[in-house]
């Protein structure tokens, strides 16, 4: 697997809460790779997982892992998930009621081996709720139970929907180590849905930006992500909210993406170019910002 | 924020940290970066690119005698001093260029500044950073769902 | 030799067992299809498995009288490949019994599919699993409050099964002659001791029914914790 690539390049017509669009991705991955599909709701980013996993069909277009096709619209060939080798992680886990967390790992396996499944929970630390029901657990130990499933069946590609949105916080930070973690179990190629940038700067090897139904950028995290032009390694983005003479200087008031506010001194040559909600880029060199831990 | 044009004449790179070494109207500047793996493209010695530091940043000295660590001393001409209640800006002419310091209202008077003193702007180098071209560096600002 | 008060209350219990597994095979697959399909004339197929509930059973009778009729293809059919005449026989009132209860089974074996969120189906899908097994070791597992409605309401509504009954099977002691049929028939002897026997057999066995169906319906939330 960890030299096969994969083809994507499928297009379908959607209708998303934007009106219609089309669906049109075209990229190739190189196995074993851990990739972060990055954009905002409603771009796209769950349909291309689901048409890689067989659960939606696209319109037309491509789908080969290494060798063997999965789809192929001119061929007529369409494989069902059942014979896609894959691993699915739902954005609500879709666990079992009905299962223990031991037989809900265990369904996932062709041939039942007792072993791989006591060996999952293991790595996952699920070992003491193995006879537990789904209803049982936190968030956190249901998103552990979804990846071990979703492993049971050592796939090929792990596919990853949101798996942490439902989750805050300490947590959210927890189980991105055990998403890396399931990354590296069969070193399956992971595709994981995200519009969330600290899992993208912890997890990804290569980011798709997707956009209105296509990709917008590629590349690591940093290529991606940090303006290039500026050698300032802090850099964050807002608007300006309030500026304030202040003594000899001038004091902005910068309100974050994050919805954090920063306050900033700025002096009379910059203040000439800027007015309130203006939107600004605040950066400082690697070297000035400290660092405390919370 | 203070902007000069430079020309790259050196780098050194060692783990991702970076030493730039550029001149400027005939003075020598030099800046600390950390960088990931590749420099950017636009890195490369010879190339005309902008330094820019912060108006705080920027120290002065008058009669600098001593053995000191900076090493990036702009020889400059007092124009113009800004008094403020604690800060005051102190506009500076550098070969061609206008650039300001932000120091203390104490400071200034402390070192008797007036309009046509011969002084020495001082900047630490890790404070200095580069640009590839101020317009460029400006326009592009990521939408914040991308940040 | 049971007493004709046995032999009723067991030819009822007969009656009511047998619809009820017939329809346990025939409503499984069928709600799975009104569930899950995305046929265009679905509605059509829902409306036909729900007019029991609306039409007098009378209305249903007198068109299962009809049709087991030798006069019409149906009967005819029966009667000549197989010599079986329907009317007016056990086979014939379970017969009738399974199309007049349909929907006590159907109905809520569908409402318990459509409230199994649908990314369980395909989360069983993507572990290799092939539908039939995500039916019987996922969905059915999981909408066991619903089975037991079903079961429960089906069972419980052919016992109280009157009219359809009378209509198709007529008074027949030991063949058609029901529970609810027999309390007709000796109220209209005058015989209200044995009435009275009868009807409150059926009273505590539909209450004994619906009492289980609620208890077990408050005890399982079922799943919307998930």
């Amino acid at each position: 697997m960890e030299n096969d690539v994969i083809e994507i390049d499928v297009q379908k017509e959607l209708v998303s809460a934007h009106g219609r669009m089309t669906l049109t991705i075209k990229v190739k991955l190189l196995g074993g790779e851990l990739v972060v599909l990055f954009g905002e709701s409603g771009a796209g980013k769950t349909t291309l997982l689901r048409m890689i996993s067989g659960l939606t069909n696209p319109d037309r277009g491509i789908l080969k892992v290494g060798n063997s096709v999965w789809f192929d619209s001119d061929a007529g060939i369409n494989k069902p998930p059942q014979e896609r080798n894959i691993g699915f992680v739902f954005q609500d886990y879709a666990l079992f009621p009905n299962m223990s967390v031991f037989n809900n790992v265990a369904y996932g396996q062709t041939q039942g081996d007792k072993c791989y499944v006591n060996e999952l929970l293991q790595k996952f630390g699920l070992e003491e709720l193995s006879a537990r029901k789904p209803d049982k657990l936190s968030g956190g130990q249901r998103q552990r139970v979804a990846l071990a499933r979703a492993l049971a069946r050592k796939p090929d590609f792990l596919l990853l929907d949101e798996p942490l949105s439902a989750l805050d916080g300490d947590i959210r930070t927890s189980l991105q180590n055990e998403i890396l973690k399931a990354h590296g179990i069969n070193n399956a190629t992971t595709l994981l849905v995200s519009h969330d940038l600290t899992e993208v700067f912890r997890l990804a090897h290569k980011v798709l930006q997707i956009k209105n139904g296509t990709i917008t950028g590629m590349g690591k995290p940093d290529q991606l992500f940090l303006n290039n032009q500026i050698s300032g390694k802090v850099q964050i983005t807002g608007s300006i909210v309030k500026i304030q003479k202040q003594d000899a200087f001038y004091l902005l008031t910068v309100v974050t993406g994050m919805n954090q506010i920063l306050k900033v001194t700025a002096f009379q040559n910059d203040i000439e170019k800027l007015s309130e909600g203006d939107r600004v880029m605040v950066f400082s060199k690697a070297f000035s910002p400290l660092i405390l831990k919370m | 924020m203070n902007v000069i044009p430079v020309l790259i004449e050196a780098i050194t790179c060692s783990d991702g940290v970076v030493l730039v070494d550029m001149q400027s109207d005939n003075c020598w500047l030099s800046a600390i970066l950390v960088e990931g793996d590749e420099l950017p493209t636009w890195l490369t010695k010879g190339a005309a690119v902008s330094a820019v530091f912060k108006e705080s940043e920027l120290s002065i000295a008058v009669n600098l005698s001593g053995k000191i660590s900076l090493r990036n001393r702009l020889p400059c001409t007092v124009q113009k001093i800004e008094c403020g209640e604690i800060m005051s800006v102190v506009s500076l002419k550098f070969g061609q260029h206008l650039i300001q310091s932000a120091i203390t209202t104490r400071s200034a008077k402390a070192l008797e500044l007036n309009t046509g003193l011969e002084v020495t702007a001082l900047i630490k180098a890790n404070e200095v950073f580069l640009v590839q071209s101020i317009k460029n560096a400006q326009a592009p600002i990521p939408h914040p769902h991308q940040l | 030799m049971p007493t004709p008060f046995i032999e009723t209350l067991l030819l009822t219990a007969r009656l009511a067992t047998f619809t009820t597994l017939i329809l346990l095979v025939v409503g499984l697959p069928m709600s799975y299809f009104i569930a899950y399909s995305r046929f265009q004339f679905k509605p059509l197929l829902e409306a036909m498995v729900s007019m029991p509930l609306v039409l007098p059973p009378s209305v249903i009778g007198y068109y299962i009288l009809v049709a087991y009729s030798p006069n019409y293809w149906f009967g005819r059919f029966l009667n000549e490949v197989f010599d079986v005449r329907l009317a007016f026989s056990f086979e014939g009132i379970l017969l009738a019994s399974v199309v007049f209860s349909l929907p006590f089974m159907v109905q809520p074996l569908t409402n318990g599919l459509r409230s199994i969120p649908i990314s369980l189906r395909e989360a069983s899908y993507t572990l290799g699993k092939s539908k039939t097994t995500t039916f019987f070791k996922v969905l059915l597992p999981n909408i066991k409050p619903s089975l037991i409605t079903a079961v429960a309401l089906t069972f419980a509504h052919c016992i109280g099964e009157f009219g359809i009954i009378l209509m198709v099977g007529g008074n027949m002691p030991g063949e058609t002659r029901v529970a609810s049929i027999a309390i007709y028939d000796e109220v209209q002897a005058l015989n209200f001791d044995a009435a009275n026997q009868y009807a409150l057999t059926l009273f505590l066995i539909s209450f004994v029914m619906l009492t289980l169906i609620y208890t077990v319906n408050k005890k399982s939330d079922t799943w919307k914790m998930m």
